[in-house]
């Protein structure tokens, strides 16, 4: 670390000097200064560049991934980072309004969320090298049950997000910028009936739509994972890209600079990032389009011009988008939680359960708790185990306000619960799944998940194999329904693990994150 | 010579670091410095390369001032900036300069250069604004009507309108993109123009009058929804993303001009510069706020190097003849005598103006 007192020509002839010693034998280069990056874990992808801007500017980037949500709400509430790196910064400048915590901000790549589209589906829909695909034909297929596809959460992830925003814009069909007023939920409802994955995060929902990629028809990501998707060697069809003929909205991936007195620090890097061989650097190792003028894009880009449509005005339009969404157009949740109330989860661990419970009740007042909260039309389903398999309870969510006696009700029951007994885990997962079936008889049109939480190893009732094996005779529907394990205490790794494996879900560790947010983060996958 | 200069430095550097007795052992083998104060400012983003360009600091060293700036939207440091830690205000234009002199008692202030407001845009859009009569060809550079163009918007007319259209067919609305005019002068600028028309061709002197405005200009900044604070970004934007975004732009000619006299490869032969007629003049006005700033301000408007490097930005100063030489060395073409040139509202009625678009928002 040099001090920042130290004259600048001295500060360069040193760091070139230790950047040479470093070079020769390999060491981390001790001249360099760390910068904080509260970061968004899209840019994962940029870490091989890391090194090489650290060798050229004297700055070592150290990357903090978040959520984008999250990130936003970190940042207003005074986060500690010098620098702040997500793929738009539309939402935090919505956030922070005239309170900016932003010094400076500049793109570093582009990439617009668009479809792709299973290269079969295109042709058969005509969708295929045609560039005059719009979204309003896209939901007309989607209601049809012709097209069905993968999209993030828009509250958990910037994908979605952008998506439901750019497919929300087209659809009022007003021209200009979404009002509150000129939502358009009945052709969003349509669009949105297609949906069949939903995911928390951009790149599992890449990696999630490859395991499912016979059932589905497309997926809306950034154009830069599926390009990376058509790369590789996991689909075994293409995905056409799709650029609705309205528009679609493009993220900018601006670095921001939070921590004023870091202002030297940042020019270099930006400087760096933007610097043309950089950039082309950038868009051939993500498939990103580069942020500066000048630097031509490669043949996997269509030359056609991308129509940008405009972003909304103010929070509370977006906030509004966002909410619509999760009480009226998507498909509504079916979200059966298996908890585990063996004797060893008495005290604290059943505490901090309750907690992370009933904040999704409306108790947790932040952004992401109000994102994360029971919403309009959803049916909770909870089943407790311990040595044995208690009886279901089922909750509908119809009022969503904060005097909701449907949510009071979940209030409740969650606070009555007492800890005793073993730990029949795979008895009551198979329960869950019969649960899912008849749900899923019942009301097909819902989005049907189950979250598998227990801090222990199964003590009583059938084994983790009797369970898969179970889970590998039902039909293609029921096996639809993803497990989301929560580790937590004793629980076993590598069972866990198995289970969201072959069911198709995710892991999530409550014993590193406290289980408020673990439970939260699920909610991105319901 | 100079390698064995370096070895020496690098030795000593390096006994620097081994002894590990810090900075102050190897800053006193430091050549020094020239003694330079520290001198803040608060500019608006679209001087922000001028004042970081190593030319332009060098001359401020050469009389002692080390200057810092920190930017932010024109408005915004004219009304929420904490301006007591700076010892200069630099906005883009008059009214926001206005209002600071105001408030803080500023004895007088200094207009080093200005910009005339432009579109920046593209051949295939021009073409089209051309064959609907709404722009003129003015010699390579082009005039966008004000009247017409605030017609369309108040019809809400989109891009897919136009007959014959297949340059841009997009359901887009028919708009040009600004800053947010909530917090930024280029805005406030558009806003001037946009008011002159909605007013019969007459400046707004009165608040009532602005009031009575606000509902016919307002839809030229809600519809386009999100907009930057910083005229930096939409010109980039500009650049970068191109047609598909914002087809056309309002900007500083100067930002314009700064790339196309650089040769950098951003300005590419489909990019053009519309004025829109009536224009209004972007008069970048310092206020000091302390003695220090006062200096700055000084130096900008006599200092024949520094009112040389304003060019070299595509700031236009009092001598016209350096602005067009400057062009001509760089093989770019001059641009057309601007006729209808207006003066922007006081500070007080485009604030009552701003404020009515604000509580639409």
């Amino acid at each position: 670390m040099i001090p920042r007192r130290l004259p600048a020509i001295l500060a360069g002839l040193l760091a070139a000097l230790l950047a040479g010693l470093a070079c020769s034998t390999g060491a981390p280069t001790s001249s360099s200064t760390t910068l904080t990056v509260l970061a968004g874990s899209e840019l994962k992808d940029l870490e091989p560049l890391l090194p090489d801007l650290e060798k050229a500017t004297g700055y070592h980037l150290s990357l903090n991934y978040v959520g984008s949500l999250d990130g936003a709400e970190r940042i207003v509430n005074g986060d500690r980072s010098q620098l702040a790196w997500f793929s738009s910064g539309k939402y935090l400048n919505l956030l922070q309004a005239n309170r900016s915590r932003v010094v400076a901000q500049d793109p570093v790549m582009l990439s617009p969320v668009v479809i792709g589209v299973k290269h079969s589906t295109a042709v058969r829909l005509g969708w295929s090298g045609n560039p005059d695909v719009t979204w309003a034909d896209i939901g007309a297929r989607s209601k049809a049950g012709d097209f069905h596809f993968a999209m993030t959460n828009p509250t958990a992830s910037n994908s979605g997000f952008v998506a439901l925003v750019g497919v929300a814009s087209a659809l009022q069909q007003s021209g200009g910028a979404l009002d509150q007023g000129n939502i358009n939920v009945a052709a969003l409802k349509d669009f949105f009936s297609g949906q069949a994955l939903t995911a928390g995060s951009s790149g599992w929902l890449a990696d999630s739509y490859v395991r499912s990629q016979s059932s589905l028809d497309g997926i809306v990501n950034y154009e830069s994972v599926l390009l990376s998707m058509n790369q590789g060697n996991q689909l075994r069809e293409k995905l056409d890209l799709v650029y609705p003929k309205e528009g679609i909205v493009t993220a900018d991936y601006p670095l921001m600079l939070l921590d004023r007195s870091q202002r030297a620090g940042y020019d270099k890097v930006i400087s760096y990032l933007r610097r043309p061989d950089v950039q082309t650097r950038i868009m051939k190792t993500t498939g990103r389009r580069p942020a500066v003028p000048g630097v031509a894009l490669d043949s996997r880009f269509p030359a056609q011009v991308l129509i940008e449509l405009p972003f909304p005005s103010s929070l509370e339009i977006v906030n509004k988008l966002l909410f619509t969404y999760l009480d009226q157009i998507r498909r509504p949740a079916h979200a059966v939680f298996v908890l585990d109330t063996s004797g060893s989860m008495q005290g604290d661990r059943l505490d901090s359960l309750k907690r992370a419970l009933v904040g999704l009740t409306g108790a947790d007042s932040s952004i992401t708790g109000q994102f994360a909260s029971f919403r309009q039309r959803e049916q909770v389903t909870i089943l407790l185990f311990n040595s044995r398999v208690y009886q279901q309870r089922d909750f509908v969510v119809n009022d969503v306000s904060s005097s909701s006696p449907d949510l009071a009700a979940i209030r409740d029951y969650v606070g009555s619960l007492q800890a005793s007994g073993g730990t029949a885990i795979y008895d009551a997962l198979e329960s869950a799944y019969q649960v899912a079936a008849r749900g899923q008889q019942q009301e097909p049109d819902r989005y049907f998940s189950i979250v598998l939480m227990t801090d222990g190893q199964n003590t009583a009732g059938h084994d983790a194999n009797h369970f898969l094996s179970y889970y590998g005779r039902q039909t293609a529907t029921a096996r639809a329904v993803k497990t989301f394990p929560i580790l937590f205490g004793e629980g076993a790794p590598k069972e866990l693990n198995q289970v969201a494996d072959t069911t198709g879900g995710r892991v999530f560790d409550g014993r590193s994150a406290s289980l408020n947010s673990v439970f939260k983060e699920i909610r991105g996958y319901q | 010579m100079g390698r064995i200069l370096g070895l020496v430095l690098a030795g000593l550097l390096a006994v620097g670091v081994i002894a590990a007795v810090g900075y102050s052992v190897i800053g006193r083998f430091a050549p020094q410095p020239i003694q330079t104060v520290s001198v803040r400012g608060a500019i608006g983003s679209e001087k922000e390369p001028f004042f970081r360009d190593p030319q332009v600091q060098a001359v401020f060293h050469k009389h002692g001032l080390d200057v810092q700036i920190d930017t932010a939207g024109s408005r915004e440091i004219a009304t929420t900036v904490d301006l007591s830690r700076y010892d200069f205000a630099f906005p883009a234009g008059v009214p926001a300069a206005q209002k600071i002199k105001a408030d803080k008692k500023a004895a007088a202030t200094y207009s080093p250069f200005y910009t005339p407001m432009a579109v920046a845009t593209f051949k295939p859009i021009v073409q089209l604004l051309i064959a609907n009569k709404l722009a003129r060809d003015e010699g390579g550079y082009y005039q966008l009507d004000m009247q017409p163009y605030m017609d369309l918007v108040a019809k809400n007319a989109r891009w897919s309108d136009f007959p014959a259209n297949t340059a841009y067919p997009a359901s887009k609305s028919v708009l040009i993109t600004s800053t947010d005019v909530r917090k930024s002068n280029s805005a406030a600028m558009y806003l001037a123009i946009a008011s002159y028309v909605a007013n019969g061709n007459n400046v707004v002197q009165d608040q009532a009058t602005a009031a009575q405005l606000v509902p016919k200009v307002a839809p030229l900044f809600l519809r386009q929804g999100f907009t930057e604070a910083s005229s930096e970004a939409p010109f980039d934007d500009y650049l970068s993303i191109g047609i598909g975004k914002s087809p056309m732009v309002m900007i500083y000619e100067a930002q314009f001009l700064a790339r196309a006299t650089a040769h950098d490869r951003a300005i590419t032969p489909e990019m053009v510069l519309m004025y829109p007629n009536p224009v209004v003049l972007s008069k970048h006005t310092l206020v000091p706020l302390k003695p220090n700033g006062d200096r700055v301000g000084r130096l900008l408007t006599d200092d024949p190097e520094l009112q040389r490097l304003a060019v070299k930005y595509g700031f236009r100063t009092n001598d016209q003849a350096a602005f067009s030489s400057y062009l001509k060395s760089r093989g770019v073409a001059q641009p057309p005598q601007l006729v209808n040139v207006i003066e922007p509202p006081a500070f007080e009625p485009l604030e009552a103006m701003i404020a009515g678009i604000e509580r639409l928002y």
